[in-house]
């Protein structure tokens, strides 16, 4: 085993000492060691440019070599790539390489060597590396600027996704640097103290004016200086897509594509991407001016087949697409023309156009497009040059639009666009009768006959309608018929039939002829049949109808109703088999009641209403309530009353009523039960459920006490509108006694003051008369009372004067009047005032001895005076002033005085009782007599009458009184005078 | 050839009355055209506004940022609007005329160059209306200094800005420089107006005097 190991070790230091023998040979022999290594750089591409020349080569040999490169940064031992170029070497030739750098070289010395190895069949093996050229060093940073601050690379172009390094280079190790990137700070790694570098990985495309980077060198706070660069992020190039040529006239081939996004930089960066169209065939190149189409122009006749490749190029990328084709299958025909109509009638039409001729027997394949009425019909021909097609079943009266394109028939490639033209067919006859329906409105002697029809479609109408022409044929007396022609748009007419029965005819006409006619027969009899009306429901899609069917023959149903609120009459045809339909419109209003009758028509069409149908479709609450009155109010029951309210125009079914009732008692009167108002209020609720039921006695109430009504009607859908109470209170139980002897008591009372008001004169005159009876006095009473049985009372009529007297005082004319034998009451009516009884003393300046009749309610103390009851009164002094004597309190202190002299015993001496008239006073009652001007009265022109008296009590002394009977009588007319 | 002989014709003599040296019917002396180039100075910072913010938004960031203030280390070539109060107050109407008018010469073709690399054609179409305005506002500091008596400034031979563009400035310096144009447009119109309201006050006899308050607008 030792020697073994011996052996081994002795056979491979032999080996080795062999090949290093046999390489230092080989060296010599051939010592084809790079040299002349010169590195230059290049900062746009950020590249190391090598260039070297190997020794020792054999004269006019090509030989194949490999040259192993090393490239070391910052320093040498830092190697950042290895890699091998195999060239062929000639003689004396000078090799060049390339590498570009991640990072910039301003940013970091980098260093390069370079071996090469022999890789020639001609050289036997083995072969051996040669030794390493010396390390070359390359520094740009030396050749930098002036400056403080340097940011690497300067504007590069990359593509969108790559990764970029950028380094900054600070001079001064002293600033601080901080870089940016679209404002935002960006860390990087530090090659060496003055040199940082930054990794963005995929860097994305934010605009085409370029992503601004940028360092600022800073001590403290202060900004030394800013420096950046502008990185232009390009879009990767696109593929061309839909890539395609054809040919319209097999002079031009026009391809086109979609050129994708446009890779254009600002600053002239960059341009857009350019687009080279190349056919390989021909090997022709044109550089194409759009961006996505170019057109190739074809010279060569014989050339049927192309290749195309279309190359899309910017300053980053180049890429390409390639079509291969046979020119006649490429060809896209230009579109028809001549495009025309012949023949158009109201249903055909033939179709004329043509197309562009390419070559010999080619043949089209051409498409027809009809658009009309909505609808679009299609067909396809094949033609030569001149294109023809007949058009069938078309509608009259209606405008197609006919289009037409073609295509190569051999070898489709693709539709030519479009050619058109409009054109209208004629017009033919209306095709159906007019839907005709009546109403008929029975009057004494006639009938009134509205009918009614509807337009008729276009489809059936065929063309404008200009008239309707309604024939009415009587059909119980041979007449002529009549024909009235009635001008389109109208949709109806009235006729005035009488009692017989009819046929109407109704036809609509264009300008080519008659519809069919619609026939409507009006029977002789009324349309008095009573049916009774039945609700229904409607719902929000209309409403649901159904009927018995008509006993006999029937063509069909009628079913007809009133819009609301134009008031148009409509109607719906039913077929015979049919007994049920849903009318349905958008017609139908909420809150509204419509009314529909059912008709059978029979075989002779004559219309007869079967059944009449009415309801809403939909029911709202009422809208108002009604106006209640109040009467026969009680002091325990009241009635309510709302006859005046209308139950059938109302926006639903009235089902009844509801009678709210608000009082002070908790507790709701029998029939009431209790209810919560809106307003969260609790009342009593009655409910009516007869809508026609409009009155309610509502009883068992207090008296004297205070209720709240309100009566609201509902349907099916609620209750009326809120709305305020009305205040009823019962009056009290004993008021209405009170009321019934009352008003008789003031009516009666009333009656007597009228009566008395009528009668006052004569009441007057009996109950309270100027001059006071004195029988009539009741002193005289309290007189007989006094047991003085001798006392009479003279009555003047009884009285005679033997003369009256007229004295004026200082002057007057003295009318002495004898034998005048008037009473006294005769005197004071014809001459009232100042009106004065004297004697016929001449002198009657002292108190003479007066009978005068006792009265008591004269002054006795006036007569005392000797002014006999005269008041003297001063010429200025007012009328009222006059009045003295008879003021109230002055005349009951004479009649005090007087009343109690009477009841003692008068005296005889005291005979000289003067009498003053009260008519002397203007306050007598006289207003007539109230002189304005009042006089100046004489002084002392007495009146005196003297009056028969008891001869013991007033028998005047004869001396005294010798002419007791004269009266002096002053005419106060004369006085004045 | 008739027709457009006639118009040619009509054309001429509608603006007659526009050429001054037949308008002649009083010399207003230059209070006028101060006026108008103060309002046009106006009316120019309001149109740069609008501009330079369309303008740098299209820049992008940090050009469009209200803060970005960067230290000014390229576009020397540009004229400076900022000076010393003191230096500014010593200078005659004359002179300042004639920096005014220098700068603006200068500004205005850099502006051109801006045009011409605006990508969009909505800012070329707002970049040559301002040029068209810049261009009438040297035209009319011409008219007042031809007014007044002042000598146009003759360019000297060499020192005609030229824009050129190439690879020289890297595309980063080139939108800094377009940053610093804008904002030194905004300075001299600024500055511009300041002056050509200082010379219309004293132009003016004082009753007529019009005290306008102006401020410094940034971007």
């Amino acid at each position: 085993m030792a020697l073994f190991v011996v052996f081994q070790t002795t056979f491979f230091l032999t080996l080795l000492s062999l090949r290093t023998y046999q390489s230092e040979v080989l060296a010599e022999r051939l010592p084809l060691t790079p040299v002349s290594l010169k590195v230059s750089t290049n900062s746009i591409h950020q590249s190391l440019h090598l260039q070297w020349t190997v020794h020792n080569l054999p004269y006019h040999q090509e030989l194949k070599m490999v040259f192993q490169i090393q490239i070391s940064r910052i320093e040498t031992s830092n190697v950042v790539w290895v890699g091998n170029y195999s060239t062929t070497v000639k003689w004396n030739q000078v090799l060049h390489w390339s590498w570009e750098s991640e990072l910039p070289l301003e940013c970091a010395t980098h260093f390069v060597r370079i071996k090469s190895v022999m890789d020639d069949a001609s050289f036997p093996e083995p072969n051996f590396w040669s030794n390493w050229s010396s390390w070359e060093e390359v520094s740009v940073q030396d050749s930098l600027e002036k400056g403080i601050l340097f940011v690497f690379p300067k504007d590069k172009l990359v593509e969108e996704g790559s990764n970029v390094t950028i380094c900054y280079v600070s001079r001064n190790i002293q600033n601080n640097v901080s870089c940016y990137l679209e404002g935002k700070q960006i860390h990087g790694e530090q090659l060496d103290p003055h040199v940082t570098a930054f990794n963005l990985n995929s860097v994305p495309f934010i605009r085409n004016r370029g992503t601004n980077i940028y360092c600022e060198a800073s001590q403290g706070n202060v900004s030394k200086g800013i420096e950046g660069i502008v990185l232009f992020v390009s879009k990767v190039l696109e593929e061309p897509k839909d890539f395609s040529c054809e040919t319209q006239d097999f002079k031009t081939l026009h391809c086109t594509w979609d050129p994708g996004t446009d890779t254009a930089l600002g600053w002239s960066k960059q341009p857009s991407q350019s687009y080279t169209l190349f056919e390989s065939f021909s090997g022709e190149k044109k550089l194409c001016t759009h961006k996505n189409w170019c057109n190739w122009q074809i010279t060569q006749d014989s050339q049927e087949t192309y290749n195309f490749t279309l190359i899309a190029e910017n300053y980053l990328r180049k890429r390409s697409v390639n079509i291969l084709f046979n020119l006649t299958h490429r060809v896209y025909l230009m579109n028809p023309f001549n495009v025309d109509f012949e023949n158009v009638n109201a249903t055909n039409a033939i179709m004329t156009w043509k197309v562009h001729s390419m070559r010999n027997d080619f043949t089209c394949l051409c498409q027809i497009e009809l658009h009309g009425e909505g609808k679009m019909m299609q067909y396809d021909v094949s033609i030569k040059v001149n294109g023809e097609y007949f058009l069938s079943e078309l509608e009259p009266a209606t405008e197609y639009m006919a289009r037409v394109r073609c295509a190569d028939a051999s070898h489709f490639w693709k539709w030519s666009e479009w050619s058109g033209q409009n054109f209208t067919t004629l017009e033919a006859a209306p095709s159906e009768a007019p839907d005709v329906w009546r109403s008929v409105n029975s009057e004494p002697g006639n009938h009134t006959v509205t009918l009614f029809w509807k337009p008729l479609s276009k489809l059936h109408a065929n063309g404008k309608i200009l008239f309707y022409n309604v024939v009415v044929e009587n059909l119980d007396k041979p007449s002529r018929s009549e024909l009235r022609s009635i001008p389109a748009p109208a949709n109806s007419t009235k006729l005035i039939l009488d009692r017989c029965s009819y046929q109407i005819c109704v036809t609509a006409n264009n300008s080519v002829g008659a519809s069919p006619a619609s026939i409507i027969v009006i029977s002789a009899d009324p349309e008095n049949k009573e049916v009774e009306e039945e609700r229904i429901a409607g719902t929000d899609g209309g409403f649901s109808l159904s009927w018995k069917p008509q006993p006999g023959d029937v063509i069909g149903y009628v079913v007809d109703w009133c819009d609301h609120p134009q008031d148009v009459l409509q109607w719906k045809n039913v077929g015979p088999n049919t007994t049920s339909t849903v009318i349905s419109t958008d017609a139908f209003r909420p809150g509204v009641r419509y009314d529909f009758r059912i008709y059978g028509l029979s075989t002779k069409r004559i219309a007869c209403l079967l059944e009449k149908k009415t309801g809403y479709s939909q029911e709202l609450a009422p809208s108002d309530n009604p106006h209640v009155l109040v009467d026969m109010l009680t002091s325990h029951s009241f009635t309510l009353s709302w006859k005046d309210y209308s139950t059938e125009s109302q926006p639903g079914f009235i089902q009844g009523y509801h009678v709210y009732l608000k009082s002070k008692a908790r507790q709701c009167h029998p029939r009431f039960q209790k209810a919560v108002l809106s307003d969260g209020s609790e009342c009593c609720k009655y409910k009516i459920d007869n809508p026609e039921e409009k009155a309610l006695i509502v009883d068992n109430l207090k008296p004297e006490s205070s209720y709240e009504i309100f009566v609201t009607p509902f349907t099916s859908a609620g209750e009326g509108p809120n709305a305020t109470f009305t205040k009823v209170t019962t009056p009290d139980e004993h008021s209405s006694m009170l009321i019934h002897i009352l008003l008789p008591m003031v009516f009666c009372v009333l009656l007597i003051m009228i009566v008395c008001y009528l009668k006052s004169q004569w009441i007057k005159e009996t109950c309270y008369p100027d001059i006071p009876d004195p029988y009539k006095s009741s002193i005289l009473s309290l007189i007989k009372f006094k047991e003085n049985p001798h006392l009479t009372i003279m009555n003047v009529s009884d009285c005679i004067p033997d003369a009256i007297e007229v004295v004026s005082k200082p002057e007057g004319t003295k009318i002495q009047i004898l034998g005048t034998r008037k009473s006294l009451t005769e005197t004071e009516l014809t001459k009232p005032n100042y009106l004065y009884l004297l004697p016929t003393e001449k002198n009657h300046s002292g108190p003479g001895p007066c009978i005068c009749f006792e009265n008591f309610t004269y002054n006795q103390a006036a007569s005392d005076s000797g002014f006999c009851g005269h008041v003297p009164v001063s010429p200025k002094a007012p009328p009222s002033m006059l009045g003295l004597m008879t003021s109230p309190e002055n005349v009951l202190k004479a009649l005090e005085k007087n009343y109690m002299n009477s009841l003692g015993e008068v005296p005889a001496g005291e005979t000289s009782l003067n009498y003053v008239s009260q008519l002397a006073s203007p306050m007598s009652g006289d207003k007539d007599s109230l002189p304005t001007n009042p006089v100046e009265p004489p002084y002392c022109s007495e009146y005196k009458m003297q009056m028969a008296v008891p001869l013991r009590l007033a028998l005047p002394r004869p001396t005294e009184n010798s002419s007791l009977s004269s009266i002096t009588l002053l005419d106060p007319g004369e006085h004045y005078r | 050839d008739s027709w457009g002989m006639l118009a040619c014709l009509c054309t001429v003599l509608w603006h007659l009355p526009a050429v001054p040296a037949l308008n002649r019917t009083g010399d207003p002396g230059p209070g006028p055209s101060i006026q108008k180039t103060y309002d046009l100075t106006r009316y120019l910072e309001h149109q740069l506004r609008s501009l330079a913010g369309t303008y740098l938004n299209y820049l992008g960031p940090p050009f469009n940022e209200p803060d970005f203030n960067p230290p000014r280390l390229g576009a020397e070539t540009l004229p400076r609007a900022t000076v010393d109060l003191e230096v500014w107050r010593s200078l005659n109407d004359r002179l300042r005329l004639t920096q005014n008018y220098e700068a603006y010469s200068h500004l205005l073709c850099y502006l051109r160059g801006l045009n011409r690399q605006a990508a969009t054609a909505e800012l070329r179409r707002s970049l040559a209306h301002f040029c068209t305005s810049l261009q009438g506002l040297l035209g009319s500091i011409a008219g007042v200094m031809a007014a007044l008596g002042y000598p146009l400034p003759q360019p000297l031979p060499g020192t005609e800005p030229t824009w050129t563009p190439g690879p020289a400035h890297s595309d980063f310096l080139q939108k800094m420089d377009d940053f610093w144009l804008l904002k030194e447009l905004q300075t001299w119109l600024w500055r511009s107006a300041k002056d050509f309201n200082r010379l219309k006050k004293k132009m003016q006899p004082p009753a007529a005097a019009v005290t306008l308050h102006l401020g410094a607008h940034g971007f």
